[in-house]
C-alpha cells in the first residue's frame, strides 16, 4: 500500500521526461537500431566483395566493450539503484572467470552450464556483503567491497591449483548448436559479439523492467532516504540484499564470457583497478541509466585503447591514459556530476 | 621465541601505518570525505624524501621537509579538488569520485616523472641489531632503524595530542569533528581550518612515507595498498580517534607479521583486510570510537 503511493508519486514526477532510450526512439526503436549495427559492424566484410573495411581489432575492442557492459549494468544496481559506492564488483567478475575457467578445464563441463553456476556462487558470495551493507555505508562499505576483492585475488594468487600470479590458460571455445562460437562469423570475434549483444540486450531489458516495478521504486526510496523508506514500510534490508544479489549474479556473467574469450584465467581480473574503472563507467556513463551505462563501458574502453596508441606512436615510456582517466574524473564531478547520459539530480 | 620477536617486528611497521590512518581520520572526521590520495601523499612525501637524502640531507632536516612537502601537496589536493565541491554544496556526492580521480592522477603523472623503477634511500642510520632483552636465553632484538621509526612515529604523536589538547586551533579541531556547522556559527574560519586539517594530514603521511623509505624501497605505486591499510587501521581503531588509530596501527602491523610468521606470507596483506571486515560487521565504530546514530 505504501509503495503504491510512493509508486504514484515518483512516476508523476517522471512524466513528461525525454524517453531514456537513444534520442528519443522507443525501447524496442533502440534495440533495432543496434542490432542492425551490430549486425552490419559483423557481416560488411563479407557482403562487400574483398572487404577489409574492419580489422580484428576493432572487434576484438567491441567484444570488450559489451562485456563492460554487461559490468556496468551489473554495477548499477548497486551503484546507481541503491546509491552504494562499491569498489569490489571485479570480484564477481573473477569468480565467474574463475568458475567458468576451473570447471571447463578442470572438469570438462558445458561452457553455458558454467554460468548459471558462477551466478549462483557469486550470488552466494555476495550475501555477506550485504549483510555488511546493512550495517555501514558510503565510505565505510567502500572499503569494505574493496577488502573482499583483495581477499579473493589473495585467494586466487596463493592457490597453485589456478597457476598463482600466472594464470590458468587452456580455457576451452563454447560451442553453439554444435559450432564454435569463434566459427560463427566472417572473423572468431563475431559469434562472440552477437551473443554478448544478446545479453547486453536482455539485460537493458531486464533492468528496465526492475526499475519500473514494485522492486525498482522501493530502490528509489532506500537511495533518497533511508529512513523514510524504513518509516514507510519498505523492508531495506530484503531490497539492499536483493540489489547486491542481483548486481553479482550479472558481473557473473561477464566473468564467465571474460574467462572463454580470453581463454585464460589470471588474479589480474579481481585487481582493484579492474573493480575502479568498472566504477568509472558507471559514473561517466550516467548512474541509473541504462544507455548511460553502455555508452560509459564503450567509452572507458575504447578511449585507453586509443591512448595505447599514442603511446607507441610517441614510445612514450609511461601510459598518458591514465593520467587523463583521473583528469577526467575530477573534470566531470565538477561540471557534469550526474554523468554524460544521467538525468540532473533534483536539489533539494 | 619466535612470536616475540615477530610482534617487535610489526611494530616499527604498525607505527607507519598508524601515522597514516591519522592522517585519514583528521580529513574524514573534520570535512567528511575520504581522501584517496592519502596513499599518494604517502608516496610523494617517500619522493620528497629520497630526492632530499640523496642530496645529502642529514634525517631530521629531510624529515622536516618531506612532511612540509606532504603538507603542501595536500592542502593543494583541497583547494584544487575539493574546495570547489565544497563550495557548489557537491562534496557529499562527487567527493568521494573525486578523490579518486586526483589520485589516479597523481599516481600516474608521478609514474611518468620518476618512472616505475623502485628506489632506495641512502643508508640514513648504520643498520645494527640491538638486544632489546633476553627470554628464556634468547635474545630478543630490533633493528636499529625499526626502533628509530618506532622513536619517530612516537615522537610525531606526542606533538600531535599535544597540539590538539592545548592549542586553540587543535580545540577548535576536535569541535569541528563534533559539529562543523555550529563551530561556524561561533565565528571559527571554516575554510582555514579544513586547510590546516589538511596539512596536519599531508604532514603525517609525508612522514610515513619517509619512514618506510628508509626500510624498503620505494616506487609511484606502493601509495595504493598502504592508503587502503591506513584506512583499515583507522576504522580498526574508530574513526575520529587519534589513540585509535595507534592502537589499530600497531595491531595491523604485529597482525601482519604474525600472518606472514605463522601462516603464510602470501596472505600477509590480505589480513588487515579481513579483520577490517570483522571489525566493521561486528563493531562498526571500532576500538576506540564513539557512536553516531542517526536519528529519524
Amino acid at each position: 500500500m505504501n509503495t503504491r503511493t510512493l509508486k504514484a508519486k515518483l512516476s508523476r514526477s517522471s512524466e513528461g521526461r525525454q524517453s531514456e532510450w537513444l534520442f528519443g526512439m522507443s525501447g524496442k526503436a533502440t534495440f533495432l537500431t543496434a542490432l542492425i549495427l551490430v549486425l552490419l559492424f559483423c557481416f560488411i566484410d563479407t557482403a562487400v566483395p574483398g572487404g577489409k573495411l574492419i580489422p580484428t581489432y576493432a572487434k576484438h575492442i567491441v567484444v570488450t566493450c559489451l562485456i563492460y557492459a554487461i559490468l556496468s549494468l551489473g554495477l548499477d544496481f548497486v551503484a546507481g539503484y541503491i546509491g552504494q559506492v562499491s569498489l569490489g564488483h571485479a570480484a564477481f567478475f573473477g569468480l565467474g572467470a574463475y568458475v567458468t575457467g576451473s570447471l571447463s578445464v578442470f572438469y570438462g563441463v558445458n561452457f553455458w552450464i558454467t554460468i548459471p553456476i558462477g551466478m549462483i556462487i557469486s550470488g552466494i558470495l555476495s550475501v555477506p556483503l550485504a549483510f555488511a551493507s546493512q550495517k555501514v555505508k558510503g565510505p565505510f562499505l567502500v572499503v569494505i567491497t574493496y577488502g573482499f576483492c583483495e581477499i579473493l585475488r589473495y585467494v586466487a594468487i596463493n592457490t597453485s591449483a589456478w597457476g598463482g600470479t600466472s594464470g590458468l590458460p587452456g580455457i576451452k571455445t563454447p560451442t553453439l548448436f554444435g559450432i564454435k562460437l569463434t566459427k560463427l562469423g566472417p572473423t572468431n570475434k563475431d559469434g562472440y559479439i552477437l551473443i554478448l549483444f544478446a545479453i547486453v540486450a536482455f539485460l537493458a531489458f531486464f533492468t528496465w523492467r526492475v526499475v519500473k516495478s514494485r522492486i525498482g521504486y522501493a530502490f528509489a526510496a532506500i537511495r533518497e532516504d533511508e529512513i523514510a523508506a524504513v518509516a514507510m514500510g519498505i523492508n531495506t534490508k530484503y531490497y539492499k540484499l536483493l540489489a547486491i544479489v542481483i548486481s553479482a549474479c550479472i558481473c557473473s556473467i561477464a566473468g564467465s564470457f571474460q574467462a572463454v574469450f580470453a581463454s585464460f584465467i589470471s588474479p589480474e581480473l579481481f585487481a582493484s583497478t579492474q573493480s575502479i574503472s568498472m566504477f568509472t563507467m558507471v559514473v561517466v556513463g550516467g548512474r541509473r541509466s541504462i544507455i548511460g551505462m553502455i555508452l560509459g563501458a564503450g567509452l572507458m574502453t575504447i578511449l585507453p585503447e586509443l591512448f595505447r596508441m599514442v603511446q607507441e606512436l610517441f614510445s612514450l615510456p609511461f601510459d598518458p591514459w591514465m593520467i587523463l582517466y583521473g583528469l577526467i574524473l575530477i573534470v566531470m564531478m565538477r561540471f557534469r556530476p550526474q554523468g554524460i547520459w544521467g538525468r540532473e539530480e533534483k536539489k533539494k | 621465541m619466535v612470536f616475540l620477536q615477530q610482534v617487535i617486528n610489526g611494530l616499527a611497521q604498525g607505527g607507519i601505518y598508524a601515522l597514516i590512518a591519522i592522517g585519514w581520520t583528521t580529513v574524514f572526521g573534520i570535512v567528511g570525505v575520504m581522501n584517496w590520495t592519502h596513499g599518494e601523499i604517502y608516496m610523494l612525501g617517500a619522493y620528497a624524501g629520497y630526492f632530499l637524502t640523496t642530496m645529502g640531507l642529514p634525517m631530521v632536516p629531510a624529515l622536516l621537509l618531506s612532511m612540509a612537502v606532504g603538507s603542501l601537496i595536500a592542502m593543494a589536493v583541497d583547494h584544487f579538488g575539493y574546495r570547489p565541491l565544497r563550495k557548489a554544496g557537491t562534496l557529499a556526492t562527487s567527493g568521494f569520485i573525486t578523490a579518486l580521480g586526483l589520485s589516479t592522477f597523481l599516481r600516474y603523472t608521478a609514474n611518468a616523472v620518476f618512472t616505475v623503477n623502485p628506489r632506495a634511500y641512502p643508508e640514513l642510520v648504520e643498520y645494527r641489531l640491538i638486544t632489546l632483552f633476553t627470554f628464556k636465553g634468547q635474545a630478543i632484538t630490533i633493528s636499529s632503524m625499526h626502533l628509530m621509526i618506532l622513536i619517530g612515529t612516537v615522537i610525531i604523536m606526542i606533538i600531535l595530542e599535544l597540539f590538539i589538547r592545548k592549542t586553540l586551533v587543535g580545540k577548535a579541531m576536535l569541535a569541528a569533528s563534533q559539529d562543523m556547522q555550529t563551530l561556524g556559527l561561533m565565528g571559527a574560519d571554516s575554510e582555514k581550518l579544513i586547510k590546516i586539517t589538511f596539512a596536519i594530514s599531508g604532514a603525517l603521511g609525508a612522514a610515513a612515507g619517509f619512514f618506510i623509505g628508509t626500510i624498503y624501497s620505494i616506487n609511484p605505486m606502493m601509495g595504493a595498498l598502504a592508503g587502503l591499510k591506513g584506512w583499515s587501521c583507522a576504522i580498526l581503531g574508530g574513526i575520529g580517534s587519534i589513540t585509535g588509530s595507534l592502537v589499530g596501527g600497531i595491531l595491523l602491523g604485529i597482525a601482519e607479521n604474525l600472518t606472514a610468521g605463522f601462516i603464510s606470507t602470501g596472505y600477509k596483506d590480505a589480513i588487515g583486510f579481513v579483520i577490517m571486515i570483522l571489525v566493521l560487521i561486528i563493531r562498526p565504530t571500532g576500538f576506540m570510537g564513539y557512536k553516531f546514530e542517526e536519528k529519524v
